[in-house]
Formats: structure tokens, sequence, C-alpha cells
């Protein structure tokens, strides 16, 4: 990925929020560059879901109004154009865990602001409204919140000669959750295409996520066939799929691996839906990988979130942890994105993959398999590159899946599936600490920007309606930010073992509840001891290293041939060290 | 491929190339000779593994099996180990320690045999063994399980000699007094050459360096026990009150159980003591002298003191006993407990329930000594266990020094090897009833500050693991005697008096590329006491997963598990 083109707008915080009315916005016309990662400032939240949360919160708290001294010093610091909506003085914040405070509320066009200089040093609640996930009568507890922006990238060393980039999606006519450039076999026309698309949920066709450099083995995305009960097929699809299988001449068949238990795939006939049967499909053999769908994680979740907060059991922690299946859930998806990559590298096999939509588990499968098949996603920019592709441009829909701006917190549309990604990660660089260029802080400012709104990433449900609502010039992208200050999220022990093939175990006596994810903010838990600085005297000690491996290489060329002009260049290709940016 | 926390002391070279490993981790693998060629002739290359006053007693061909890969290679027994060494595999000589294949005679838990369907347990040399094993299971009390299958066509006997000789070895080696004498190569000869810098705290000038460090101005070393007749679990030296006379230690120690009296532990900067005594000798009949002997040796000075009943809150040795055997059922290669039962099923061994609270005590006491000077008196009745435990956490939490490596091995050297922690009997290598791993909780309670901590210790995990592996190996005395005087029978023999010293971490770890893997890489020297509400709830505790299990994850090179 080229260096982004709008650094320029990144060190500054993001610009203001001037509520957009959303259909004056111009069209979908954005240009996608396809390498860049670019951002434009902007604004911040929709007005909508200001709007809304603010004027459902202030009401509902309990306000014991009195006189105010403190109160200036009890208001919130404000970004650029942010602007205070209401305030309320003398309000208790009931803490669970230090009891009532009592202080200044705060309701900003961003964010909600507690502040008491009761305590020393004074307590603070600083919460973007993205956050909030519902607002009850009583007490102003925050928990998870939602959404922001993207851009596109496509596979090196495409076009091939088994495959094509298509604009068949310019206009997002044929599929408007996929992007508006599609990677497909180079065999099959466009025409064709169209017809693939009728048989597939929403059109959403299988296309190219990722190709192994030496074996030409791909893994395609897609959504699930439209089947149904009376069993229908399509001839077009069919020979589909037998293209994707015959750009890989190393082996005769392919797999399709399905995301969902097979009784819900089955279940799903009855929809429209299904599965690919192996009887229309010669050489394809499918395989269910057993993963549940968004509302059992929801549930998993939301029953972590109770054995966490506000208090911990010591005695069951273990049992409580183990009754939520959260890490259960982890296991059976790193278990998939396992086999997926492993048929790939040690099978040579071309793999499909797709749930029900081919936006949720899908991409949880493929971007995992990604990483741990290809090291460049294991960089920095290379997972940005990742969540842009698989998740961003694939059509993840961040939008319904967070809430954000959306009263209706029990929309059952909401599931962490994202989060679930991102801990499968985790999970990844637990087991192999040295083979990821970011760190764990890196993935806990992507979660927490999911949900603050400053950054444009992940707002909206495609590229096309991010393109629409013309996103990539009114916001900033968190990418940008991200790599305006590398040194945070660098980790001091990378490696760079991009050429090997990372096989994390799947099974529960490896996996480790997220403490420093999901625990991080009750008291008790808060890191003894954070190594982030830590981290950074590793790198600063190894850039120091860096440069006088560099010297005593000069050094040496400069003696080994006594000719001036060659002396200069050499030392550098075969430093041994990677180089921290 | 990768072996895990415990193959790193001893090179292991698979039979065809494989990638790169060790790349996951910070450990550097080595690899050397390898032999071309299987050779089931012995020969020459086996016997050059073996440590002076080491003897073949038999050996089979067989094939490793259980984990993945499968590996053919031969079973050997000794009079010291079982060891089963793969085809074209070489020992090294720079690593005398263990390997994943080694299992010290004491260390076998449990041998069965296996043939067709029928599964017996040996036990006794006596027992006969009625069939030809096809296969020999060796659980190690370490957490480990060998399962050697035998070759058929023609060898059989050699099956049925190594399986008796291993019966008969075992059988001869739970009489501990085999250990005499008996060093592993390196590190005997290192020991000798120049003064550990681990002080052993066998003389006085020991005790009276370490007490300067401490600043303790108000103590002194006391030789009253340098004929052991005082207490044969206390060591020749330890600390008492200035003011206090040798003859009043004697008698004031007299009234306490074994003749453990009140010692200083640790002397906190800021004026508070912590010390550390067994329970009132319940038969005794002090007089008034007496009583106001042992009252000034508990006071030593201080106003007020503040007496912990150490056992209070903290597991019996029964219940770390059995926690430990229950954890090391569940973390067997071949353990039953199903995968999605996995946390609970940990959570049922309570190991870590005690875990905490050891923690949680320790920290107790430390903020008493620290934040509010109070000086403490840890009082348990045998004062060899939990005792040691506390005090060296303590130490821990609150004085940097021990958090570095030589500290650390300092602490140990102290809290555990000289005041007479019964290792043997606590190890179960003596066979007796009183077996319970207390040296091992404690390094999981280490670990688990290593966790919490990353940037505070010196040491890796990789130094507690070797120390953890290190307890049920004959190399050196330092954990394999129950005393100090029964160690002390045995220096001067030429024998290495401590693992922690010279050995270990500097000949042994060094030479193998290993002393790296033992230090820190977060470790921040500069910073100085660690916060102290540690480790108060179970959802800080991992569960830990280095030692307990074998099974690494791996990089590219074998299949992932779960396909």
């Amino acid at each position: 990925m080229e260096k982004s083109s709008s650094c320029e707008s990144l060190g500054s915080q993001p610009a203001a929020a001037r509520p957009p009315s959303v259909d004056s916005l111009s069209s979908a016309s954005t240009s996608h560059s396809e390498n860049s990662v670019h951002t434009k400032s902007a604004s911040v939240v929709s007005s909508d879901s200001i709007s809304t949360s603010a004027d459902n919160f202030s009401p509902d708290l309990r306000v014991l109004r009195e006189s105010n001294k403190l109160a200036e010093m009890e208001e919130p610091p404000l970004l650029p154009g942010e602007n205070i909506k209401d305030m309320a003085k003398d309000v208790t914040y009931i803490c669970p865990f230090t009891g009532a405070v009592r202080g200044t509320l705060t309701v900003t066009n961003y964010r909600l602001y507690f502040k008491s200089m009761e305590r020393d040093p004074p307590f603070v609640l600083d919460a973007s409204l993205g956050v909030i996930s519902r607002v009850e009568k009583i007490g102003g507890a925050s928990s998870r919140g939602e959404n922001s922006y993207g851009l596109e990238t496509v596979c090196k060393g495409i076009p091939n000669e088994s495959w094509r980039i298509t604009k068949i999606n310019e206009r997002y006519e044929l599929c408007d959750t996929y992007p508006a450039l599609l990677v497909v076999p180079a065999n099959i026309p466009d025409e064709e295409l169209k017809r693939v698309a009728s048989f597939r949920s929403r059109g959403r066709i299988p296309v190219l996520s990722w190709i192994h450099p030496e074996s030409q083995a791909t893994i395609t995305r897609c959504s699930q066939p439209m089947v149904g009960v009376s069993g229908k097929r399509s001839k077009e699809d069919e020979k589909y799929l037998q293209a994707i299988m015959d750009s890989n001449a190393q082996s005769h068949k392919i797999f399709i691996f399905d995301a969902r238990p097979s009784v819900n795939a089955v279940a799903n006939k009855a929809k429209g839906g299904g599965y690919e049967s192996e009887d229309a499909y010669q050489n394809a053999e499918l395989v269910f990988l057993d993963i549940h769908n968004i509302h059992v994680m929801r549930e998993s979740l939301r029953k972590l979130k109770e054995i966490v907060y506000p208090n911990i059991e010591e005695t069951h922690w273990l049992s409580n942890l183990e009754s939520t299946h959260w890490l259960e859930h982890i296991k059976l998806i790193l278990a998939g994105a396992l086999r997926i990559a492993d048929k790939v590298e040690s099978g040579k096999t071309s793999v499909i993959v797709h749930c029900s939509d081919g936006w949720d588990r899908t991409a949880q499968l493929t971007s995992l398999a990604m990483l741990m098949l290809d090291g460049y996603y294991r960089s920095i920019r290379g997972f940005e590159v990742l969540v842009e592709k698989e998740w961003l441009s694939f059509g993840h829909r961040f939008q319904l899946r967070l809430g954000h701006g959306d009263k209706n917190h029990a929309d059952a549309d909401r599931s962490p599936v994202f989060l679930q990604f991102i801990d499968c990660v985790w999970q990844m660089t637990r087991q192999f600490p040295t083979a990821f260029e970011f760190n764990e802080y890196f993935l806990i400012t992507i979660l927490d920007h999911l949900y603050s709104c400053l950054f444009g990433t992940f707002l909206c449900n495609s590229e096309h309606q991010r393109g629409k609502e013309n996103l990539p010039k009114r916001t900033v992208s968190l990418w940008s930010y991200i790599n305006s200050q590398l040194e945070d999220f660098t980790n001091p022990l990378y490696g760079s073992y991009s050429n090997h093939v990372l096989y994390p175990v799947a099974s529960m006596r490896h996996l480790e509840l997220w403490v420093g994810y999901y625990v991080r903010w009750n008291p008790r838990m808060k890191p003894q001891e954070p190594i982030h600085n830590r981290y950074k005297e590793l790198l600063a000690k190894r850039a120091e290293l860096q440069k006088k491996v560099e010297e005593l290489q000069r050094e040496i060329s400069n003696r080994s041939t006594s000719s001036s002009e060659r002396a200069s260049s050499p030392a550098q290709c075969v430093t041994p060290v990677q180089t921290v940016v | 491929m990768w072996w895990g926390g415990r193959g790193q002391s001893f090179n292991i070279a698979p039979q065809k190339a494989e990638p790169d490993m060790g790349l996951s981790g910070p450990k550097s693998v080595q690899r050397t000779g390898m032999l071309e060629s299987r050779s089931c002739q012995l020969g020459s290359h086996l016997a050059s593994g073996c440590l002076p006053g080491e003897q073949i007693l038999a050996w089979a061909p067989g094939v490793r099996k259980g984990l993945e890969p499968e590996l053919p290679g031969t079973l050997i027994c000794t009079n010291l180990r079982v060891t089963f060494q793969p085809c074209g595999w070489q020992r090294s000589q720079e690593t005398p320690l263990s390997s994943e294949y080694d299992f010290v005679l004491v260390n076998i838990g449990r041998l069965e045999a296996v043939s067709g369907l029928s599964r017996v347990q040996l036990l006794r040399p006596g027992s006969p063994l009625k069939f030809t094993p096809e296969e020999i299971l060796i659980h190690g009390r370490d957490f480990r399980l060998l399962r050697v299958a035998f070759e058929a066509g023609g060898l059989e006997p050699q099956a049925f000699q190594v399986t008796m000789a291993i019966v008969r070895a075992r059988a001869q080696s739970s009489q501990a007094q085999q250990y005499a004498g008996i060093s592993l190569s390196k590190a005997g000869q290192s020991s000798g050459s120049r003064k550990p810098p681990v002080p052993l705290l066998e003389t006085s000038e020991d005790w009276e360096t370490e007490r300067k460090k401490q600043g303790a101005g108000g103590w002194r070393v006391s030789p009253v026990n340098e004929r052991f007749d005082v207490a044969t679990s206390l060591p020749r030296y330890f600390w008492v009150p200035k003011r206090t006379l040798d003859s009043e230690v004697r008698r004031a120690f007299g009234h306490f159980h074994q003749g453990r009296g009140p010692r200083l532990s640790w002397h906190h900067p800021g004026g508070s003591d912590l010390l550390r005594c067994g329970g009132f000798y319940t038969a005794s009949d002090p007089n008034k002298e007496d009583i106001r002997a042992v009252e000034s040796m508990l006071q030593a000075g201080h106003s007020d003191i503040v007496l912990v009943d150490t056992v209070d809150e903290l597991p019996s040795l029964t219940d770390v006993q059995l926690a430990h055997l229950k954890l090391r059922a569940l973390c067997l290669p071949d353990s039953s407990a199903a995968e999605e039962k996995w946390l609970s099923a940990l959570e049922g061994t309570r190991w870590l329930d005690y875990v905490r609270s050891c923690l949680r005590k320790a920290s107790d006491i430390s903020v008493l000594v620290t934040s509010r000077v109070r000086s403490v008196v840890l009082q348990e009745r045998g004062d060899r266990d939990f005792n040691g435990l506390l005090s060296s956490l303590v130490q821990l939490l609150s004085a940097p020094e021990a958090r570095t490596l030589l500290g650390f091995q300092s602490l140990v050297q102290r809290e555990w090897v000289a005041a007479g922690h019964p290792f043997l009997t606590r190890l179960g290598v003596t066979g007796a009833s009183e077996e319970a791993p207390v040296f091992l909780l404690f390094l999981d309670c280490v670990w688990q500050l290593l966790q919490q901590f990353p940037a505070e210790f010196e040491f890796s995990e990789f130094f507690l693991l070797a120390l953890h592996d290190s307890a049920r190996v004959p190399d050196t005395l330092t954990f394999l005697r129950d005393t100090p005087w029964e160690r002390g029978k045995q220096s001067g023999q030429g024998t290495p008096n401590s693992l922690l010293g010279t050995p270990l971490t500097h000949s042994c770890l060094s030479g193998t590329g290993i002393y790296a893997t033992t230090v820190n890489r977060y470790y921040n020297s500069i910073t100085l006491a660690m916060t102290r509400n540690t480790a108060q709830i179970p959802g800080s505790l991992d569960s830990s997963q280095t030692s307990w299990f074998l099974d690494p994850p791996v990089l590219c090179g074998s299949s992932p598990e779960g396909l």
C-alpha cells in the first residue's frame, strides 16, 4: 500500500461535526484508487444519531438541581465543532465500583461527559455518544456502541491469465453490497456474471479474495446459492465454479466451506437459500464449519458482559466464562479459518467460502485465513488493507451490526461479528508473539474507533453507501490516524516471517479471554503495569541497533571495496533487522 | 517443529528437513549433529550421551506414539533414567539438563504395559509380566507422558527386557540414597572452579554479606546451629536480633516445633522486618526467662508486631497435592477432559484458587510490611512450606532486587533451600505420604506475577520452567535433600551443591543459547515497587499454559490441530 495521500489532515483532530443532510449528498462517483487509503476531514457523526441520543438522555437522568460553583471546572474540553447541547449540575453518578459521585453532566453533539471535583483526582466519565447502546430510566451507565468508512484494494498480480478485473459493478448495479471492482475468472464474460448473480443471494457472486502466489490456489467468497426447497440449479453458477477450479492447475477438486452448521444451511432452503449439492457441482466437496449465526453470537457476548461487569464472581470465574460459550465460538471460527488455510496451503486446493449472505462469517473466515497464509496482512499496513478489503469493500454491514444512531437497542441485526474477528486476531498474536507487526493497542484502537465515530472508516454498510454519503471526502480514515503515529502501534518483537504460514492451535486450552479488552473497565482489572512505554523503548533500542548495523556494514563495504563509488548503497539490502518506520 | 517449553535444553534435530523452527517464539532452538542413518546398533553414540556413572541396563527399538509425528527411535533404560532417543538424533554434549524424552527414574509416576487390549500397571519388580508388551506408557510426575510402541519382528525379547529393566531400576531408585555423588557432567565440572555468583548461604560470610545488603542493622548472624544441634532442618547460620545472645537463642528455639524459632527473613528499608518461625512446641513448659527470650526474639526491638497464622486461608498440603494431581490428569496429553468443558475442569482442580489465595495473602502481608511499616512474624507449625512460600512472595512483591535473575535465585536459595523445605518429600521422591508440590505452587504464583507485571522481572517464564523441571532431575543437590544437614553431608564430595548457582544459569544455559530465553525482554530495571493490588481476581489469573502443556502452536510444518 502506498503512503496515504492525505496525511495532512491527520495529526489534527478530526474536524467538526457539520451535521450533514443526508439527501443532499452527491452520488456514488467516488474514485477508488486501487492501492491507497485516503481521507479527507469532515463530519464526525450523522446529525441523526446526535439529536436522538441527546434528547433521550438528559431528561431521564436523576438531576438534582442545586447551586453550583464547580460547574465551570466540570465542563468538558470541546473538540473543534463540538458544542454543548445541555448541561445538568449536581447530577449523581452511581458508579458500580466506587459508589455515588456528584458532579456535572454535559451532553454535547458528540459526547456524554460527566465530571466530579469531589474526588481527587477528579472523577471523569467521558463517552462518545456512539458508545451508548441504550438509555434507561435510572443511571447513566454506558456499554458498547457503534460505527465509520473505507476504500479498497485489489490483489497483487491480478489480472493474470486466469483472473481478470471487471468493472461490471462500477455503478453497484450487479450487487450493491460489493465493491466497484471485482476479480472474476478470466473466461467468464460479464453477461454470464449477471446470471450467476441472480442465482446467488443478494447477487453476491463468488469473487477472488486471495490467490496463492505459487500454487495459484485461491480463496473466493460469495453468498449462499438460491437453491430453495425445490433444489434449483444454475448452469452458469456451476460453470463459474468449474472455472474457479480450473484456474488452479494443481488440484482437480474444489472445496466449498459453508460456515454454517448444516442444520441452519438446510433450514435456509425454506427461505430460498441453501447450499451447493455435490451432485450439481462436480468435483466439489462441501464442508460445514458449524459456526453459529449472529444471534447466537450476540447472546454469547451479552452473557460475557454480565460476568465481567460490574462484578466478577471470583470462585466461579472459569465455569461462568465457559457458560458464555464465547471462547468456544472463537475457537470454531479459528478452526474454520485454519481448515481453509490448510486446504489452500497444504492441499494446494482452491476454496470457496460462504455463509448465508457472505458478509459476516464469510468475512471472518476469509480474513483470518489470509492472515494465516500471507505475512503481508500481518504488517500494520497489510492489516489495514485486509480490513478495507474483506470487511469494508465486501460489505460487512457495520452500520447494521453496530447500530449507530439507531434508537432500537434490541434490534436483531446487532452482532459482534467484527469484534469476534479482532478477538481471533488477538488470539493469534498471543500464540505468535513475533509474527505480527502490530501490538495489542492497535487492535484495541480499532475496536474503540468502531464506536467512537471520530473516523469515517466504519460508518455505513457498504462501499456503495459510503460513496453516496461522500464519506471519503467528509471524514478522516482511521488508518490515516494510525499511520501518522505508527510507533504507538508497533510490536517491538516483530520478526517479519512473512513467508511463513501460521497455524494457530484452535483449542480451548490455548484460547484465553481477552481481559485487556473485555474487562478493562473494571478498576480491579486495570493493567497492573502498562508495558506500552517499554514497547517504545524497545523500538528505540532496535532502531539504534539497526543504525549501528548499517554503519558497520557500510564500514565493511568501504574497506573491502577500495573504490569509493560503490561504498554507499549495498549495505541496506543486507540488513537483517526489520526497519522500523 | 517446535518442541515446546521443555525440549529446549536438548538439541533435537528432526529426521527430515522441516521448515525453520522456533520462529514463533523467542527461543533459539539449535540443531546439531544429525546422524545420517538409523542405527539400531547403539554403539558409541548412545554411550556418549551417558553421564558419569551412568550405565545402560537395557534398550529396545520402538516408535514414539501419541503425538504427531510418530518417531522411530530407541528406548533406553539406564541406572539413572529412561530415555527415548529418536533415530538420527544426538544428545548435545552442551546440555546436560534433561530433554523432552528423558525421564529421571524418580520422575516416573506410573508405568503401564499394553498388549492388545490388556493394559497392566507395572508396580514392583516382583510382579510378573505375563506378556510381551507391545507398548509401554510412562507417566511422568511432571505432566509428561511417553508412549512407545515396540517393534515387532524378532525383537520382542528386547522389549520385554527393557520393560523389566525399567521396573527394576525404578524400584531401586526410590531409595533416595542413590543420588549421592551423581551429577550431570557439565554442571559438575564448572561449579568447583569459581565462586558461584549466587551465595549458597553455607558460610557465615554469605549470611553477613546478605545481611548488610538488606541493611538489617539490628540483626546479626548467629552460628548457634553450626553443628546442626539446634535443628537439622535449619541452616548453619541465620539472623537473630543483635542483642540476643546465642544461649538465649538456643533456649528460645527449644520451645518451637523442631527447634525452628523466629528468624529474620527480610528487612524492609523502611524499618519493618519479616520473620518466620515454627509453631510453639506444645509439650514445652517454658520458665520466665525462656518466655522473655522468646518474646525478645519475636519482637526484635519493635514495639508491636503482627503474628500471622500462615495456614489461615491457605490450602492444606493435602489440598495442594490433590489439586496438583487433578491438574496433571487434566493436562496430560491423553486427558479425557472434553474440550468444551476445559475451563470448568480447570476450575474444578482448584489449583488456580490456591494460587490466588497464596497471592492474596502475600499481598496483604506485603502491605503491612511496606506501607504500614509493621513487622510481621509468619508462623506455621512446620515452618518449612507455606512460610517459605509467603515470605518469598512478599519479597518478590516488595523488593525489586528479588525480581532480578540473581536476586530470585538467591531468594530461592535462602527461603527454600537453606530454610529446609523438604523438597524430596514434597515432590514425592521418598515415597512418603506427605507429597505436596508446594514449591511448584510457588513457581506458578511467580508465573502469575510475571503475567501481571511483564516489565518487572528480569527473568522470563522459561527460567521458571527450567526450575520447575530441574526440581526432579538429580543433577545437583539443590532440590534433592530435605534438610540443609543432609545436604551438608554431601558437599565437599565433588557434587555441585546448587542448581541456582553457576551451573544452571551460567554454564549450562549460556552454553546453549538458552540463557537468552531466560531473560525477560520487557524487563525494565528502573521501576521500583510493584503495585500491590495483586492477583485479587481469578479473572486475572491465567492457566499456566506454557508450563502445563507441551503442544504449542506451530508454524508451518505440521498439520493444524482439530482437522
